[in-house]
C-alpha cells in the first residue's frame, strides 16, 4: 500500500531526529505524578495584586497598588491578600506562577482561547483545549464515566479542535440540572427510564438484526449501548451532592464550592480533566472582569476562592486524591494596579499569576517577581507554552509530543517546557 | 386532519410563473409609491428612506428617496431591504431618515397622539411639530443597569426596552389632516433597526389605535404582535419579490454566457458512452459508466433499496428532513413504476431545496458569523447569500463569480461578509486558500506560512490569488512565515518569502489559465483582478471547476467522491475519470445547473441501490466504485430539522442577538434573527461564561448538533466533517433538552394531535413509525408498542380534550437584557432562570391523561433515539 502522508511525514521527521532533541530532555521533565487535573478558571481576568500577588496598598483612585492589605503564609516569603485566609494556611502545598505573560491585553475571548489552548488561533488550524488534549492522550480512566467534564459555558476554547468531536466534553452550567445530555429530563424518573430503555433495547436489537453485516450500523448500536452506560447509576451519583456529609458540603461555601465538591467527586469517578468556572458574576455585578464599581465587591469573590479553594484542598487530602489530582487555577489575564475613573482596573496581560497545587507541585513556591506594584515582570518570564507545558508534565502528558490535524504536525505545546522549581 | 405545513408549501410554482406574479406586485407597490396622493387599499401610509443625509438634515431629509413603499399603519418593525443590480442586498447608510405621510380625515375634537420610537424622531400634524423624541445614546461600558420593565398606562401595549414614548392631546377641526414622521433610525454606535416606532392616536376614553387604515391595530399586545409579525412577514416576502424581479437583467446575461460556454464545449469531444448488457441495473447514462467499471472488476451492482427507503434517503438528501407521514402517503399515492421519477421531482423543486443545501457550503466556505463582537476570521453572515443563491436556482458559475466579486451588504448576508476575515493579518490569503479548496481542489493551506511540503504550491502562489483578491500587492505579514529561533530547530518545511515581501496578483495555476477569453462571465466589481480571477475559475477551459463541484455533489449523494478526498486532489486517485468528465460535461452544458447535475444522479440506478455495508473509513472496492452508496447517517443539521419536523414543531431559540437593545453597532453584534433551520444557529460565543450572555434556548439546539459535529466556529473550510458516533451523541439526544422537547406531547406536539384522534391504537402506533421512520413497525415493535399502549387507551382523552389547541407560547425570553447591561446581576438572574425553564421544557398537555400521555412519550422517545432515526436508508 501507499504510504499515507502521515506516515511519510512521521518517517521524514524521524530521519531528522536533530531538531526533534528536546524530546530526550523533554521525557526527563516528565513529572507524572498527577493523573487527573482540577482546572478552576477565574473567568475575567482575576487580579493578581488582590490575590496572589499582593503589593503596597492604592488608594482606589490615583495611588496605584492592591486594594487590600496583605497577610503572611504559611510558606515563608509568600504574602497573599487578606481575604485569602484560609489558602494563606494552606501556602507551603500551592506553588504560585507570578510572572505568566502574553500580549493579548484587549480581548477576553481571544485571551481565554489562548489560556485554554496555548495558542494564538492561526485561522488554518483549530486548536485543541487543554482538557481535550489531556482526554485526548490520558483517554477515560474507565468506560462508564466521560474523560473531561465542564462546569461552564460550551465555547470553542474548551472544544477539541482538530481533534474532532470524541474529544470533548460533557458540560453543565447548574449543578441541579446536572450535565446537558447525561441527566434525563426532570420528569423522566427511574421507572421511567428503565421502560424507555427496554423499548429502546428492542428497537435497537431489531434494527441491528436486521442490518447485522453493516458497519456503520454496528457502530451506531454501539455508541448508543455505551452511552446510556455512561449515564448509568453509578456515574450519575456522582452528581448526587446530597450523598455527601452536611459539614462537607458547608464547608466549601457558595455555589463555586459546590462546584469544586463535585469536581472532586468526578476526579474520585475517573474523569481525567474538569474545568471548574468561577461564573458568581451577580456577587459584585463583573465577576473578575472587575472594571468601574465592579471592584467594590470584589472581596466578595476573593473570600468564595479562599474559602472553596481551601475545602477542595483538604477534601482531596481526606481522599487520598490530593496527592495524584493536579489543580490549576488559571485566569487570561491580572489586572494593573492602577484606578479607572471609577475606582476598577483595567487589563493587564503582560504579567499576573497562576497558583498549581496537588502532589505534583512542590509547595511553598513562588515563581517569578514583579515590581513593587505589580506592573512588570522582574524575573523569570513564564511565557504561556511553559505554562502549559508545567500542566502536562505534571500529568505525564508530554508535551513536545505531536498531534496530527490532517497531515499537519502539531507539537502539544508551541516548544514549551515545564517551570523549573514548580513540580516535585 | 393536516400534518404539518411543509408539503403545503411546496405549491410554489416555477420560478417564471412566480415572477408574473412578482411583477405584478411590485408593479403595484410602484405605482402607489409614485404619487403621494394615490394610495393603495388598506395600505394608506406613503413610507420614503433617504440615506447619506447631512446631520442637520436627520429631520428633514433633502433630495431623492432611495426606497419607497406603503404601510398599512404607523408601525415600523422592519425596512425593506435594498438591492444592487446583481440583486445582492446593500447596507444603507447609517442613520437613514424615514418619513412616513397620510393625510386621515378626522371628526372634530380632542385627540391623544403617541410617538413611540428608540431614536431621535419628529411628528407633525398639518405641518406643525406635535411630537418629538431624543436620540438614542450608544452604550460604551456594558455597566448599565437592567432597564426597570416598563408598566406604563395598563391599556396599553407597555413601551419595550429603549424606547421612548411622547405623549401630547390636542383639539383638530374636523376635516381632512397631514399626518407625517420623520425618524432617524442607526447612526454611529446604534443597530440600524426600527425597533418599534410607532405613532397611535386616540378620542378621550379610548384605547389608542396605531394611525392607519381600517386594519390599523390597536396599542394593545394581542393587535401589535399580531401586526408586527405579518408586517416582518409581508417585508420578508416583499424583499424576495423584489429581489427576483429586479434581477432579470442580469439573469439574461448569465444565460447568454451559458450559451456561449455551451458552443465552446461543443467543440470539444464528449465522453464516450459505454455500452452495457443488464437493462435491469440501469436507469441512465450515469449507471452505465458505473456499471462499466465494475464489470471490468467483476462486482455486482447492489440491488435497488425499497421504495420507501428511497423516499427517506431523497428527502434527506434534497430537503434535509425526513419525510413527514402525509409525504409518505402522497407518495404511496403514486403510481409504482414513475413514484420516483414523482418524488425526485417534486423535490429537486421543493422549497426546502436551498435549507438541504446551505450548510454543506457554509463548511466548504467557512461561513463563520460570531454574535459577540469580532474574533478571529469572523466573516460577514453570507449564508443569506447561500440561501437566495441556491433558493432563486442561481447557475453554480454565478454564484462562484459573486463570491469571489465580494460586493453588497458587510453584515447583513451578502458575498461581501465573504470577504471578511476579523483579525487576520492576511484575510485575503485565507480567502484564496478556502476557494482553492472548495473550487479547485487545491489545498493551499500550508502555504499560509510556508512553501507547502507534499505540493506544488510555494508560498508566493497562494498570496497570489491572495492579491488578486485584494486588487493591490500584498505584503507579507510578519506573522505568516516561520520563525527560526535563534538555537531552535529547523523547521522541516521551507520558506522562500521574507516578510514584508510584496507579492503581485499573479494567477500561479498556468494550466488553467489558458483559454481565459472563453465566454468570460458578467462582471458586477469593480476590482479589476476579482474579475479576471473569477473569470479564470469558471472559465470552461478550466476543466477541474466543473469537475471538483461535479465531484463534491457525487461525494454528497453517494458518501464518497469519484476522487478523494474531494477539497485535495494532488496525488489523489480518480476511481471513474469517464464517470467524472461525463458528469462535469453535463454540468456544464446545462448551464452550470445544480438542479440538472443533481437530477441526473438522483435519477440513476447507483444511487437508488442498497448502501454498502462498508466501513466507509475503509471501503472495499466494491465501495469505492460505487456499486451502491456508502452508508452515511444524518448530518447534525438533518438530524435537528428532522426531529422537528416528524414532532411537527418549530426550532426553538431566541434571537441570535446579544444586543436586542440596539445601542451597539451592528458590526460588532450581529443580529442572525431567529433560526428556522438548524443552519441558521450561529456560535454563541460566551468565551466569557457570563450567564447573562447566554441564550440558553438556543444553546439547548446548538448542543445537540455539535455533539454530532456541527461545528460553532468555522474559522477554516472544511470538506467532510469528523462526526463519526459517539457516545455523547447518545447522551446529547436522548437526555439534551432538544431531544426531551421533540418528544414532549404538547399540545402543538404532532404526535398530541395525533393521540387525539378518534382512531385505533395500531393505525396510530403505524402513523408514528411512519411519520418518525418512514416505514412500518415490524411485527414485533407493533406488538411492543401496543401492549404499552393499550392500558388506559380508552380513556386517554381528558375532559380538556376538546379545549382549544393553545399555539405558540408569547416570546418567553427577557428582552431587556443586553450588552449594554450584562454586568447587572438582575441580567445574570433572569438568564439563569430562563435557563432552568429551557430544562424543563414545553408544558405537556392536558388533554391527555398524564399516565397514558407519558407512555406516548415513551414510544415516541424509543423511536426518536433508535439508531435507526439517524441513520440514512
Amino acid at each position: 500500500m501507499r504510504p499515507t502522508r502521515r506516515e511519510v511525514l512521521q518517517g521524514a521527521l524521524a530521519a531528522t531526529a536533530g531538531p526533534l532533541a528536546p524530546l530526550a530532555n523533554a521525557q526527563q521533565a516528565l513529572n507524572g505524578k498527577a493523573d487527573a487535573c482540577i482546572y478552576v478558571w477565574l473567568g475575567g481576568g482575576a487580579g493578581h495584586i488582590d490575590t496572589f500577588d499582593p503589593k503596597r496598598r492604592g488608594d482606589g483612585k490615583d495611588v496605584p497598588g492592591s486594594y487590600y492589605d496583605s497577610i503572611p503564609t504559611a510558606a515563608r516569603d509568600i504574602r497573599l491578600c487578606e481575604h485569602l485566609p484560609r489558602l494563606a494556611d494552606r501556602m507551603d502545598r500551592c506553588a504560585l506562577l507570578r510572572t505568566v505573560s502574553h500580549d493579548l491585553n484587549s480581548q477576553h475571548g481571544a485571551a481565554s482561547n489562548l489560556m485554554h489552548t496555548g495558542r494564538k488561533p492561526s485561522g488554518t488550524i483549530l486548536y485543541p483545549s487543554v482538557g481535550s488534549i489531556v482526554s485526548h492522550e490520558l483517554g477515560s480512566k474507565s468506560d462508564d464515566v466521560p474523560p473531561y467534564v465542564v462546569m461552564g459555558y460550551p465555547n470553542i476554547m474548551r472544544d477539541a479542535g482538530f481533534l474532532g468531536a470524541g474529544s470533548g466534553y460533557v458540560y453543565l452550567t447548574q449543578i441541579e440540572t446536572g450535565p446537558t445530555g447525561l441527566n434525563p429530563a426532570p420528569d423522566v424518573d427511574g421507572d421511567r427510564q428503565k421502560r424507555r430503555q427496554i423499548l429502546l433495547g428492542r428497537m435497537r436489537a431489531d434494527y441491528l438484526a436486521r442490518n447485522d453485516n453493516d458497519a456503520v450500523v454496528r457502530a451506531k448500536a454501539e455508541v448508543s449501548e455505551q452511552g446510556f452506560r455512561m449515564a448509568g447509576e453509578r456515574f450519575m451519583d456522582v452528581f448526587r451532592l446530597d450523598q455527601e456529609a452536611s459539614t462537607v458540603r458547608e464547608s466549601y461555601g457558595s455555589d463555586f464550592g459546590q462546584r469544586c465538591l463535585l469536581a472532586r467527586r468526578l476526579v474520585q469517578a475517573g474523569v481525567r480533566f474538569v474545568e471548574v468556572s468561577f461564573n458568581l458574576n451577580f456577587l459584585n455585578g463583573t465577576g473578575w472582569d472587575v472594571h468601574q464599581d465592579g471592584i467594590l465587591k470584589q472581596h466578595l469573590l476573593i473570600q468564595d476562592l479562599d474559602r472553596a479553594l481551601s475545602a477542595l484542598l483538604d477534601d482531596l487530602d481526606r481522599h487520598r486524591l490530593f496527592d495524584r489530582t493536579l489543580v490549576v487555577v488559571s485566569t487570561e489575564f491580572g489586572r494593573p494596579p492602577d484606578f479607572d475613573a471609577y475606582g476598577g482596573r483595567g487589563h493587564q496581560a503582560d504579567a499576573f499569576s497562576t497558583l498549581f497545587s496537588g502532589g505534583a507541585v512542590r509547595g511553598g513556591v513562588a515563581v517569578g517577581t514583579t515590581d513593587e506594584i505589580g506592573k512588570t515582570i522582574v524575573d523569570t518570564r513564564v511565557a504561556v507554552p511553559d505554562y502549559f507545558a508545567t500542566i502536562f508534565a505534571a500529568l505525564g502528558v508530554d508535551f513536545a509530543k505531536n498531534l496530527f490535524s490532517n497531515d499537519r504536525p502539531v507539537p502539544i505545546t508551541d516548544q514549551g517546557r515545564p517551570v523549573a522549581g514548580v513540580l516535585a | 386532519m393536516e400534518y404539518g405545513s411543509v408539503w403545503e408549501r411546496q405549491t410554489v410554482g416555477s420560478k417564471r410563473r412566480m415572477k408574473c406574479i412578482i411583477r405584478l406586485i411590485a408593479v403595484s407597490i410602484l405605482t402607489a409609491g409614485s404619487s403621494v396622493s394615490t394610495t393603495t387599499e388598506g395600505h394608506p401610509v406613503q413610507v420614503r428612506i433617504f440615506e447619506g443625509q447631512p446631520e442637520k438634515q436627520w429631520l428633514n431629509p433633502q433630495g431623492l428617496p432611495t426606497s419607497e413603499y406603503v404601510e398599512p399603519a404607523f408601525a415600523f418593525v422592519r425596512i425593506p431591504a435594498r438591492f444592487s443590480r446583481n440583486a445582492l442586498p446593500v447596507d444603507r447608510s447609517t442613520p437613514f431618515s424615514l418619513e412616513a405621510t397620510m393625510v386621515q380625515t378626522l371628526k372634530r375634537g380632542e385627540y391623544r397622539f403617541r410617538l413611540r420610537s428608540k431614536g431621535l424622531a419628529v411628528f407633525l400634524v398639518n405641518g406643525e411639530p406635535l411630537l418629538h423624541t431624543g436620540a438614542q445614546q450608544p452604550n460604551k461600558a456594558a455597566h448599565d443597569a437592567l432597564p426597570t420593565a416598563s408598566v406604563g398606562d395598563e391599556s396599553i401595549r407597555a413601551a419595550p426596552p429603549a424606547h421612548q414614548d411622547a405623549v401630547r392631546r390636542v383639539s383638530l377641526d374636523a376635516g381632512e389632516h397631514h399626518f407625517r414622521l420623520v425618524a432617524v433610525i442607526g447612526g454611529k454606535g446604534l443597530a440600524p433597526f426600527p425597533g418599534e416606532l410607532s405613532v397611535s392616536m386616540a378620542r378621550s376614553g379610548e384605547v389608542e389605535r396605531v394611525i392607519g387604515g381600517n386594519n390599523a391595530p390597536l396599542l394593545i399586545d394581542a393587535d401589535w404582535e399580531q401586526h408586527a409579525a405579518s408586517s416582518k412577514r409581508r417585508h420578508h416576502f416583499e424583499d424576495i419579490e423584489r429581489r427576483r424581479a429586479s434581477d432579470d437583467l442580469v439573469e439574461d446575461e448569465w444565460r447568454a454566457r451559458h450559451r456561449r460556454v455551451r458552443a465552446w464545449m461543443a467543440s470539444r469531444p464528449a465522453p464516450e458512452i459505454p455500452a452495457h448488457g443488464d437493462v435491469g441495473s440501469i436507469h441512465n447514462d450515469v449507471d452505465r459508466f458505473v456499471n462499466a467499471k465494475l464489470d471490468e472488476a467483476s462486482i455486482a451492482p447492489n440491488p435497488a433499496i425499497g421504495d420507501l427507503a428511497f423516499l427517506r434517503r431523497l428527502s434527506l438528501d434534497t430537503a434535509g428532513l425526513a419525510p413527514t407521514a402525509e409525504q409518505v402517503e402522497w407518495y404511496l399515492g403514486q403510481a409504482p413504476d414513475n413514484r420516483r421519477a414523482a418524488a425526485i421531482e417534486r423535490f429537486l423543486h421543493g422549497p426546502d431545496w436551498a435549507d438541504a443545501w446551505v450548510p454543506v457550503w457554509q463548511d466548504i466556505l467557512a461561513e463563520n458569523p460570531g454574535i459577540l463582537k469580532p474574533d478571529l476570521n469572523n466573516t460577514g453572515p453570507f449564508r443569506w447569500y447561500l440561501h437566495q443563491a441556491f433558493s432563486d436556482g442561481y447557475s453554480f458559475d454565478r454564484l462562484v463569480v459573486e463570491l469571489i466579486e465580494m460586493e453588497g451588504s458587510l453584515y447583513q448576508g451578502a458575498p461581501a461578509g465573504f470577504g471578511v476575515a476579523s483579525l487576520n493579518d492576511a484575510p485575503m490569503a485565507a480567502k484564496a486558500d478556502i476557494l482553492g479548496q472548495a473550487f479547485l481542489a487545491t489545498k493551499l493551506s500550508c502555504a499560509r506560512c510556508h512553501d507547502a511540503p507534499f505540493h506544488p504550491f510555494l508560498q508566493k502562489d497562494l498570496f497570489g490569488i491572495a492579491a488578486m483578491l485584494h486588487g493591490d500587492s500584498i505584503a507579507l505579514p510578519e506573522s505568516s512565515t516561520v520563525p527560526v529561533r535563534e538555537g531552535g530547530r529547523q523547521p522541516f518545511v521551507e520558506v522562500t518569502l521574507n516578510p514584508g515581501e510584496l507579492i503581485d496578483p499573479h494567477w500561479p495555476f498556468d494550466e488553467i489559465a489558458a483559454g481565459l477569453a472563453a465566454a468570460p462571465p458578467p462582471r458586477n466589481t469593480a476590482v479589476d483582478s476579482r474579475h479576471v480571477l473569477a473569470s479564470m475559475v469558471v472559465s470552461p477551459a478550466n476543466g477541474r471547476f466543473a469537475q471538483v463541484v461535479a465531484n463534491r455533489v457525487w461525494q454528497r449523494f453517494l458518501g464518497r467522491g469519484i476522487v478523494e478526498p474531494v477539497d485535495d486532489w494532488s496525488g489523489a486517485s480518480v476511481a471513474n475519470p469517464e464517470l467524472l468528465a461525463y458528469l462535469a460535461r453535463e454540468f456544464v452544458m446545462s448551464g452550470y445547473d445544480l438542479k440538472h447535475l443533481s437530477g441526473l444522479i438522483l435519477r440513476s440506478h447507483t444511487y437508488q441501490r442498497r448502501p454498502m455495508p462498508d466501513d466507509p473509513s475503509a471501503p472495499g472496492d466494491g465501495a469505492k466504485l460505487f456499486a451502491g452508496p456508502l452508508r452515511r447517517h444524518m448530518s447534525a443539521e438533518q438530524l435537528v430539522d428532522s426531529l422537528h419536523a416528524v414532532a411537527g414543531k418549530a426550532l426553538d431559540s431566541e434571537e441570535l442577538n446579544l444586543n436586542p437593545l440596539g445601542d451597539r453597532e451592528l458590526r460588532q453584534f450581529l443580529n442572525m434573527g431567529t433560526p428556522r433551520r438548524a443552519w441558521e444557529m450561529t456560535a454563541l460565543s460566551n468565551e466569557r461564561d457570563r450567564p447573562s450572555l447566554a441564550l440558553p434556548r438556543a444553546q439547548a439546539v446548538v448542543d445537540l448538533l455539535s455533539a454530532f459535529g456541527w461545528r460553532q466556529s468555522r474559522q477554516s473550510p472544511l470538506s467532510v466533517r469528523d462526526d463519526d458516533p459517539s457516545p455523547m451523541q447518545t447522551l446529547a439526544l436522548a437526555n439534551g433538552s432538544t431531544g426531551t422537547r421533540v418528544a414532549r406531547l404538547s399540545d402543538d406536539s404532532f404526535f398530541t394531535r395525533l393521540a387525539l384522534e378518534d382512531r385505533p391504537l395500531e393505525e396510530m402506533i403505524d402513523i408514528v413509525f411512519r411519520q418518525a421512520l418512514t416505514r412500518l413497525p415490524t411485527p414485533s415493535e407493533r406488538e411492543l408498542m401496543q401492549d404499552l399502549l393499550s392500558p388506559g387507551f380508552a380513556e386517554r382523552i381528558t375532559h380538556n380534550g376538546s379545549d382549544e389547541v393553545r399555539t405558540g407560547e408569547p416570546d418567553k425570553t427577557d428582552r431587556r437584557v443586553s450588552w449594554a447591561n450584562h454586568f447587572d446581576p438582575k441580567s445574570t438572574l433572569i438568564r439563569m432562570e430562563e435557563e432552568r425553564k429551557v430544562r424543563i421544557g414545553d408544558p405537556p398537555t392536558s388533554r391527555l391523561t398524564a399516565d397514558f400521555r407519558e407512555r406516548f412519550e415513551d414510544m415516541v422517545w424509543a423511536v426518536l433515539n433508535s439508531p435507526e432515526f439517524s441513520v440514512i436508508p
